[in-house]
């Protein structure tokens, strides 16, 4: 009998005393034999638990997952995997993934379901699809997608299929910051952080809200290189606790302090005359415009004092060009959230810090083709997007998530009655949850795509189960990371896809097949891989070596001798095209409506563990965030005779949630904070369902008038005790 | 010089993204609602905004692999031992009896009793992943690099450079008993008043401490005491570990 076999013996105890001390001392020098090398195979992949792409190298065991490690070759992640990227493991195997085809039985949002066979799943998808394009035109379809690998496929089908209605996830999030820096400089940057000197966040919470590889480069930069962050947030995040310098910003009032830095250094002449004159167009106007917009001024609105905003901005010059006001990326937060991101990309239009170390860089060459295609031209149809010409700048190709809602609500100007989703959850991240329970009762037939029964699965008539990233074969992808990289990732499966769940692609091209449509996908992923990487065929063998494909492009210096694509052909402090259209070609500051008394700003923002409302059902995630709080200053507390942990509810003007209150000094008196992805209607979501409060369902819906991008933070709550 | 595996922590880097504590989960099959490592937050009072005190707000951790472990000391069957090689603490699971007693021992509070296996638990430093050439789990996710593993003692591993360099702030977690850890932070280590007090059953010490002769005898009541742990073990006891180690 081995040592170990005789200690397992239930007599163990006793045998050990007959041996005493003698056996004991034995005991103490015995050694666990070195535990052998697991029987790992190693494989490439990249992450899909948030929008970054990690480059990961999965651990398997016949044939099953056993842990997600980072691929230390990848660069845009700087070899880096965070909790969510690590908790891959526990969405694959999730047990309330779906599992088959599911037809709804009862009312919407009753979870009655029905298992189907595939064949007719697709058969009743494809139907449904003809039926819709015969009645209502084509354009009387949406199709809706959400940041993945395959997504360009709906495009693809939706635009073979004849309709321009197309919404991604981005008009919740980023359009409008987007929209202010593309017409400022011709394109939207990578802000080169590593290497900057000073910087300033506002509007943005990097080190809770991961972006690679600018969260991991701001700690790099301020520990090692001394750049200084300094933080203006409502809130004492965690970047605001890490920060040089920090200030409990009144929200809402980004552009006054924005425009009294623009007006210190210009006041102080403390920009490069010459870099300015040659780069940028409009320096007068903008000389002019800031005149009224003093420190003091700023002070007064943001409730930060006049000396810091002026010192910040002499400061921010003196380290200019290696200075910026980061870019931001989650800009979805007031009506003139568009005109609020121009005054950050004007600011740094005055640093001179576009495409040189430590500021803002173009995008870099990555080497990889789209693959075109002619699609069909439909006599029939409508002329233009539901949404479109109701804000005078919508990306075409983004749409705006909530102004096609109010459009579809209101028939205007035409019907739609079918909609496709595949992997993006509006009932769980577009605010006014009611409203998009309105839009799916309007649909005649919805079908979602999805690896989860998430609320807009649950409120469908088909679902379809997706593969995970982990199982699936996808088409390449070109990712920019600042100075870390412009490069190519791909992703194979893994392991074999679990139930019965299918690609999008596959999904796609067999729906397409059973409508005449089926040359449009006429091709296999690795034909498609081919032809993306046609200009760089060594790429997929290197991603077959290392993970990830890098292209040597240049870095700085892109624009020497480079005319910028805006009408000026020079960085756009003064934008004449919005001029022309009737838009401020400099931003005007109004400030943000007052909280009406006894009501607080409800603002939302990010957390390493939440993906929006995809990671809170996430078991491993779970155990990190168990529930959302509503965090309260504990003065607002005090007068409401809230106490730590008390149910409160939290009412708007479009619906009320219940959950706990965190009192916290964290937070500003006048304002209100709670995390997104909590309190599903799906009761196949076992962890989220029912559990703290959805934000989705007090947030009222304005939105920004520019771009159409959601306005997030105009939401007035009202909060009480619950009396149990 | 022998071995010293360590882990050399930057707590200014961590961000508090939790990255370390997921995947030593995953690796380590570490029971729901169980933890291995963790991270401190520094409890502070939200500070007067304007220009804040950079000190680190946020301190990771997990079993430091100590010097003096008095782990080992109130371990009655030997299964926690101290490897000569390598310096580490280690679990020899096929002789934990899961008694229990090596958990209030700890001042760091770094040992739980596995729920599933119903052993004592802690942070191994991975070595199954270290056998096939990896770092730890958590050391290898890291973000920022804010944990760095290795052998301090070997001056070109990246723990032995990053402790060398900063050989003169190199700083400890201070507990009521100094057990001499084998964690160290580059300057300040966060907050520190969590370090407690090591709670060795008497019997166990005693046994260590005596002559060969006494230690029989002393042996044999920390058997009963084994005795006893041990059966609540096999009644599957939920027994609080304080509990456990008054005997
Ligand atoms: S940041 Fe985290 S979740 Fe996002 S891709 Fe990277 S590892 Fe995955
Ligand atoms: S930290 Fe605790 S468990 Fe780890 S070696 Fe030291 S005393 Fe033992
Ligand atoms: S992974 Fe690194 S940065 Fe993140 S919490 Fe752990 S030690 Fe801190």
């Amino acid at each position: 009998m081995s040592r170990r076999d005789f200690f397992r013996a239930s007599g163990l105890v006793a045998a050990g005393a007959v041996g005493g001390p003698a056996l004991l001392g034995g005991l103490t020098k015995a050694r666990a034999a070195t535990p052998a090398a697991p029987a790992w195979e190693s494989k490439f992949s990249a992450c899909d638990m948030c929008f970054n792409k990690c480059g990961l190298i999965a651990q398997v065991e016949d044939g099953v997952i056993k842990k997600l490690d980072p691929n230390p070759k990848f660069l845009k992640s700087r070899g880096m995997l965070c909790a969510r990227g690590n908790a891959g493991l526990a969405q694959v195997y999730d047990p309330d993934r779906l599992k088959h085809p599911l037809l709804r039985k009862g009312e919407r949002g009753e979870g009655k379901w029905q298992r189907i066979p595939w064949d007719e799943a697709i058969d009743m998808a494809a139907q449904k699809m003809e039926e819709t394009r015969k009645k209502y035109t084509p354009c009387g379809h949406l199709f809706s997608a959400g940041s993945d690998l395959h997504s360009q496929f709906v495009g693809r089908f939706a635009e073979v299929y004849g309709s321009f209605n197309v919404t991604s996830h981005e008009s919740l999030c980023l359009v409008s910051g987007n929209r202010a820096f593309l017409d400022t400089y011709g394109e939207v940057p990578f802000p080169d952080v590593l290497n900057s000197k000073y910087i300033v966040m506002a509007g943005a919470n990097r080190f809770e809200a991961l972006v690679t590889p600018d969260s991991i480069d701001l700690m790099t930069a301020m520990r090692e290189h001394g750049c200084k962050l300094v933080t203006l947030d409502p809130r004492y995040t965690k970047t605001a606790s890490l920060s040089d310098e920090w200030y409990p910003i009144k929200p809402g009032t980004d552009m006054a302090f924005m425009l009294a830095v623009a007006h210190v250094i210009i006041g102080e002449k403390l920009y490069d005359p010459q870099w300015i004159e040659e780069k940028t167009y409009g320096i007068e106007q903008l000389t002019e415009h800031v005149r009224q917009y003093t420190p003091g001024f700023a002070a007064e609105e943001c409730g930060i004092p006049a000396e810091a905003i002026a010192r910040i901005a002499r400061e921010l010059a003196a380290a200019a060009p290696a200075s910026m006001i980061y870019p931001g990326r989650r800009t979805s937060d007031y009506e003139d959230s568009t005109q609020i991101r121009r005054a950050f990309a004007i600011v740094n239009g005055l640093l001179g810090n576009w495409d040189r170390p430590g500021g803002l860089l173009a995008a870099r060459a990555v080497g990889l083709k789209g693959v075109p295609y002619d699609a069909p031209w439909y006599d029939e149809n409508q002329e233009d997007r539901i949404d479109a010409d109701k804000v005078p700048m919508m990306f075409e190709h983004e749409g705006s998530f909530l102004v096609t809602r109010d459009s579809v609500l209101a028939d205007d100007p035409y019907p739609v009655r079918g909609w496709f989703i595949y992997k993006t959850n509006p009932m769980g991240t577009a605010p006014n949850r009611r409203k998009t329970i309105e839009m799916m009762n309007k649909m005649d037939f919805v079908t979602v795509v999805d690896i989860a029964m998430s609320d807009t699965a649950w409120y469908a008539d088909l679902v379809l189960p997706s593969q995970s990233y982990l199982e699936r074969l996808d088409p390449c992808s070109g990712l920019q990371g600042s100075v870390a990289c412009a490069c190519v990732v791909k992703r194979d499966p893994i392991i074999d896809p679990l139930y019965e769940s299918r690609s999008c692609f596959d999904i796609m091209k067999d729906i397409a097949g059973r409508m005449d449509l089926g040359e449009y996908f006429d091709f296999t992923i690795e034909e498609f891989r081919k032809k993306q990487t046609r200009e760089i065929p060594e790429a997929l063998e290197v991603m077959d070596r290392d993970g990830v494909y890098y292209n040597p492009s240049k870095v700085y210096g892109i624009y020497e001798g480079r005319i910028y694509k805006t009408l000026s052909k020079k960085i756009e402090l003064y934008n004449q095209r919005y001029e022309q259209m009737g838009l401020d070609p400099l931003p005007i500051y109004t400030p943000p409506t007052k909280v009406p008394k006894n009501q607080f700003r409800l603002v939302l923002g990010r957390n390493a563990m939440i993906t929006q409302s995809s990671t809170t059902n996430n078991a491993l995630l779970h155990q990190f965030i168990p529930s959302n709080t509503l965090w309260l200053n504990p003065d607002a507390a005090l007068s409401l005779g809230i106490k730590d942990g008390d149910l409160v509810e939290v009412s708007s003007s479009v619906g009320r949630q219940e959950l706990r209150a965190e009192v916290t000094k964290k937070i500003r008196k006048d304002t209100v904070f709670m995390l997104s992805g909590f309190n599903t209607l799906s009761t196949m979501q076992s962890l989220s369902h029912g559990n703290g409060a959805s934000i989705n369902e007090v947030l009222e819906d304005d939105y920004d008038a520019v771009t159409g991008n959601a306005s997030m933070h105009t939401t007035f709550v009202t909060v009480t005790r619950k009396v149990a | 010089m022998a071995q010293q595996l360590a882990m050399v922590i930057d707590a200014a880097k961590c961000i508090d993204c939790k990255g370390c504590v997921a995947a030593c989960k995953v690796a380590n099959d570490v029971p729901t609602g169980q933890w291995r490592n963790w991270i401190k937050p520094t409890v502070e009072e939200v500070p007067i905004p304007g220009l804040l005190k950079s000190k680190p707000k946020f301190q990771p951790g997990a079993c430091m692999h100590c010097e003096n472990p008095t782990c080992v000391d109130a371990c009655p069957t030997g299964a926690t031992y101290k490897d000569k090689e390598t310096g580490e603490v280690v679990i020899n699971n096929a002789l934990c009896i899961g008694c229990g007693n090596c958990i209030p021992s700890c001042p760091y509070d770094a040992r739980f009793r596995n729920e599933v296996t119903r052993k004592a638990d802690k942070c191994n430093y991975c070595p199954e992943r270290r056998a096939a050439g990896l770092p730890p789990a958590c050391v290898d996710t890291c973000p920022t690099k804010a944990r760095v593993f290795g052998d301090i003692n070997d001056p070109e591993s990246a723990a032995g450079i990053l402790y060398r360099k900063n050989k003169d702030r190199l700083t400890r977690i201070s507990a009521r008993t100094d057990t001499k850890p084998n964690m160290f932070y580059v300057g300040d280590p966060g907050h520190g008043d969590w370090g407690g007090e090591a709670v060795v059953p008497a019997s166990m010490v005693a046994m260590k401490q005596s002559a060969p002769l006494i230690k029989g005898i002393v042996g044999l009541s920390g058997l009963g005491v084994l005795a006893m742990l041990g059966r609540q073990l096999l009644v599957g006891s939920d027994a609080e570990h304080k509990e456990d180690s008054d005997a």
